[in-house]
C-alpha cells in the first residue's frame, strides 16, 4: 500500500510517499499564494520522482497551515500531530521535538510509543520563527542559507533585547549603523530567536533525545544557539523539513 | 430555535438593545464584573447591563491605559471615550481586579454619565466579618441607588428582583446540566449567546424565555456525541469564533469556570431571609474569582471536581492577555489538574482573534491528544 502526506507550510509545501512502512520519496517546493495549487504541484512532483501513478495512492493526509485547502486529501491533521508521527517514524527513540517552521515554532513531547503527550506553540508573534530569520537575513544583507555560517564566526554575540520581529529589526538596523560586526549581530539574532523557542521547550519539560524538525533546522547557527538555550543536545536528521509530510503519509497508512 | 435567536439578536446589536430599553424609560447602569450587585440595580428600577468591549481599534484609551492592560478594560474605555456607550446613565465598579479599579478612576475623572459608584468589596468573602461588611456595603449602595432613582427600594422590590435573578440562574444551570448530560445538545455559540444575553437583556424577558428554551431542549432527541468533552476556564470568553473553532476541531463544551459562565450564575439567593443579607450570603458562598482570596487550594480543587463532575476529557484555559489575577492562578490550577490526571492547555487571547488558523491547530492537536 502506498500513501501520501502533503504539508502546506507558510513558506514551503512538502510531500512524502510511504510504501509498506518505508519512505519512498519526498519533495519540497515554495508555497506561494495558492495553497491548493502548491499541493497539486508538490504531489505531482513527488509522484514523478518516485515513478508512481496517482491511482496507486490509497490514501492522502494533508497537514500544515494550509491543510484545509488540500481538497483532494482524505483527512487533514495538524502539523503537531504529523511532526510527532514523522519524528517517531524516522527514529522511534525520540521523546522531544523542536519544530521551527516559517510561521510557527513548537515544542512537542512524545510518549514512548510516539503519542503526543504535550505541546506548546508560539503566540501570534513571529519572534523565534523562520520568518523572523528571513526578515533578519534581509536586514543583514546576507542570504538566508548563509545566516548559520556567519553566526559561527562570532565570539561576542550582540544582545538583541526586543522580542518582536519588527522592533528587533529596527534594533538590528541601529546596530548596523553603529557598525557592529556582522557575525556578532547574526549570532545575536540566533540567540534571541533561540531563547524564544527555549521557553516553549521548558513549558512542556521536554525530554531527551530531542530532534529538531522544520525548515529552520537547516540553519546550523540556530541549531547551536538552541542547544545552548534548551541545555540539551539536538539531533538534526536528514529530512527535517519533510518530517511533517512523512508523518502525514504514515497517518494516511492507518486511515 | 426562535427563543435562542432573540438572544443572538440582542448580543449582536447592543445599540439597538439599549435604545429598546431606553424606550421603557429605564435608566441603564453598566458594569464590567460578575460581582456587581445586579439584584439591587434591578430592584431600584434601573437596567443592569454588563459591558463588553466592541473590539474596536484602541485610539483614545491609549492615552489612559498602557498596552499591558487587558483588552476588556482597554476596549470598554475606548467605547466610552468614543461615545459608543452614550446610552449609559451610570456605571458601578465592584472592587475586584486592579485594572478594573484603575479604570474606575479614569472613568470617574472623565465623568461622562450621570451616576458613578464604586462598590468596595472585601478581599476575602467567606468569613463572618466579611459578610457583615458586605451587608454594610450593599446597604450603602442600596441607599445610593435610592437617591439616584428618587424612590425607596422596598423589601418587596428586592424580593421580586431576587426571585427573577434566581430563576435566570436556575434555568441557565439547567441548560448547562442538560449540555453536560447530552453534549452537543446546544451549540457552544448558542450557549455563549444565552449567557451573554442574560447579562444585557431585559431580565423579565430573559426570565420568561429561558424556561421555554429549557423545555424545548428537554424534548429534543439526543444523539450520541463522540466529540471530546471540554471544560473552559478563565475570566471572560467573548470571542464567538472560539466556540465554532473548538467544535470544528472535534471538541464540545460540557461546562465552564468563567466570569461569563457558571461562576456568574451558580448559587441561589435564599428567598426566606432578610434580602440584603441574603444577597451578601451568595457572595460568600459562591466560587471566587482569582481577584479574591479563599485559601490556597479551593480553586484548584474546584476545577478538578468540575472536570470530574462533567466527565471532561480536558480543560482549556482561555485567559485574556495581561490578566494577572488569572495568570497568577494558572500554574497552581494546572498543577491540580496534572495531579488529578486531567489534561489541560493554555490559550492566551487578545480582544481580537486575528490568528484563527493557529488556534485551530492547537484545538485540533489538543482534542487529538486527550
Amino acid at each position: 500500500m502506498i500513501t501520501a502526506g502533503i504539508d502546506i507550510g507558510s513558506i514551503t509545501a512538502k510531500a512524502a510517499l510511504i510504501k509498506d512502512n518505508k519512505l519512498l520519496a519526498t519533495q519540497v517546493i515554495p508555497t506561494g499564494y495558492d495553497h491548493l495549487g502548491a499541493a497539486i504541484r508538490v504531489f505531482e512532483a513527488v509522484l514523478r520522482k518516485a515513478g508512481i501513478n496517482k491511482k496507486d495512492i490509497s490514501a492522502i493526509v494533508s497537514t500544515g497551515y494550509g491543510r484545509a485547502s488540500v481538497t483532494f486529501a482524505d483527512k487533514a491533521m495538524t502539523e503537531i500531530v504529523c511532526h510527532g508521527t514523522g519524528a517517531h517514524f524516522l527514529n522511534p527513540e525520540i521523546r522531544g521535538i523542536i519544530d521551527v517552521g516559517g510561521q510557527d515554532s513548537k515544542a512537542i513531547l512524545l510518549s514512548q510509543d510516539g503519542k503526543i503527550q504535550d505541546f506548546a506553540m508560539n503566540d501570534k508573534c513571529a519572534a523565534g520563527t523562520g520568518r523572523f530569520l528571513e526578515v533578519m537575513a534581509r536586514a543583514m544583507d546576507v542570504k538566508l542559507e548563509q545566516l548559520g555560517d556567519f553566526g559561527f564566526l562570532s565570539n561576542t554575540p550582540s544582545k538583541i533585547s526586543s522580542i518582536c520581529t519588527v522592533f528587533a529589526e529596527s534594533e538590528v538596523i541601529s546596530m548596523i549603523a553603529k557598525q557592529e560586526k556582522r557575525e556578532d549581530i547574526i549570532a545575536g539574532i540566533h540567540d534571541s530567536a533561540a531563547s524564544r523557542v527555549a521557553i516553549l521547550a521548558r513549558k512542556i519539560n521536554i525530554k531527551e533525545p530531542v530532534v529538531m524538525t522544520g525548515g529552520v533546522a537547516k540553519n546550523t547557527g540556530m541549531v547551536e544557539a538552541l542547544k545552548k538555550h534548551i541545555k540539551c543536545d539536538l539531533i538534526v536528521g536528514d529530512l527535517p523539513q519533510e518530517t511533517g509530510a512523512i508523518g502525514a503519509a504514515v497517518l494516511a497508512s492507518k486511515l | 430555535m426562535k427563543e435562542i435567536n432573540i438572544f443572538h439578536d440582542a448580543i449582536n446589536d447592543g445599540k439597538a438593545l439599549a435604545s429598546k430599553i431606553k424606550k421603557t424609560d429605564k435608566k441603564i447602569i453598566g458594569y464590567l464584573c460578575s460581582y456587581a450587585p445586579e439584584e439591587l440595580i434591578y430592584a431600584a428600577g434601573f437596567h443592569p447591563m454588563r459591558l463588553f468591549s466592541s473590539k474596536s481599534d484602541i485610539i483614545l484609551a491609549e492615552n489612559h491605559l498602557q498596552s499591558y492592560c487587558c483588552s476588556l478594560v482597554r476596549g470598554v474605555l475606548e467605547d466610552s471615550l468614543s461615545g459608543r456607550l452614550d446610552y449609559l446613565d451610570g456605571t458601578v465598579f465592584p472592587h475586584t481586579c486592579d485594572t478594573i479599579q484603575r479604570l474606575s478612576d479614569i472613568w470617574r475623572m472623565n465623568n461622562r454619565y450621570e451616576f458613578f459608584w464604586d462598590v468596595i468589596l472585601p478581599v476575602k468573602l467567606n468569613t463572618q466579618s466579611a459578610k457583615n461588611y458586605m451587608v454594610d456595603v450593599l446597604t450603602r449602595f442600596k441607599k445610593d441607588l435610592e437617591k439616584a432613582s428618587g424612590s425607596k427600594i422596598t423589601d418587596e422590590d428586592l424580593n421580586k428582583s431576587i426571585q427573577t435573578f434566581n430563576r435566570i440562574r436556575k434555568n441557565l444551570s439547567k441548560i448547562y446540566s442538560l449540555q453536560t448530560k447530552n453534549p452537543g445538545l446546544i451549540k457552544g455559540l448558542d450557549l455563549y449567546a444565552l449567557v451573554k444575553g442574560a447579562m444585557i437583556m431585559d431580565r423579565d424577558e430573559v426570565c420568561s424565555l429561558l424556561p421555554k428554551i429549557v423545555s424545548r431542549l428537554e424534548q429534543m432527541n439526543t444523539q450520541k456525541n463522540t466529540a471530546k468533552r471540554i471544560v473552559i476556564s478563565g475570566s471572560i470568553c467573548d470571542s464567538p469564533d472560539i466556540y465554532q473553532a473548538l467544535e470544528d476541531a472535534g471538541g464540545v463544551i460540557v461546562g465552564d469556570d468563567l466570569c461569563t459562565g457558571q461562576r456568574w450564575f451558580e448559587g441561589k439567593i435564599m428567598e426566606d431571609q432578610e434580602p440584603v443579607l441574603a444577597i451578601a450570603s451568595r457572595y460568600s458562598d459562591r466560587m471566587v474569582c482569582p481577584a479574591k482570596h479563599i485559601g490556597p487550594a479551593v480553586r484548584g480543587e474546584n476545577i478538578v471536581s468540575l472536570a470530574q463532575k462533567t466527565r471532561a476529557d480536558g480543560v482549556i484555559f482561555m485567559l485574556l492577555k495581561f490578566c494577572d489575577p488569572h495568570a497568577f492562578d494558572y500554574p497552581y490550577l494546572k498543577e491540580f489538574l496534572d495531579k488529578g490526571g486531567v489534561k489541560s492547555m493554555l490559550i492566551e487571547m487578545d480582544g481580537q482573534l486575528s490568528s484563527l488558523g493557529q488556534l485551530s491547530t492547537r484545538f485540533e492537536t489538543f482534542t487529538h491528544m486527550i
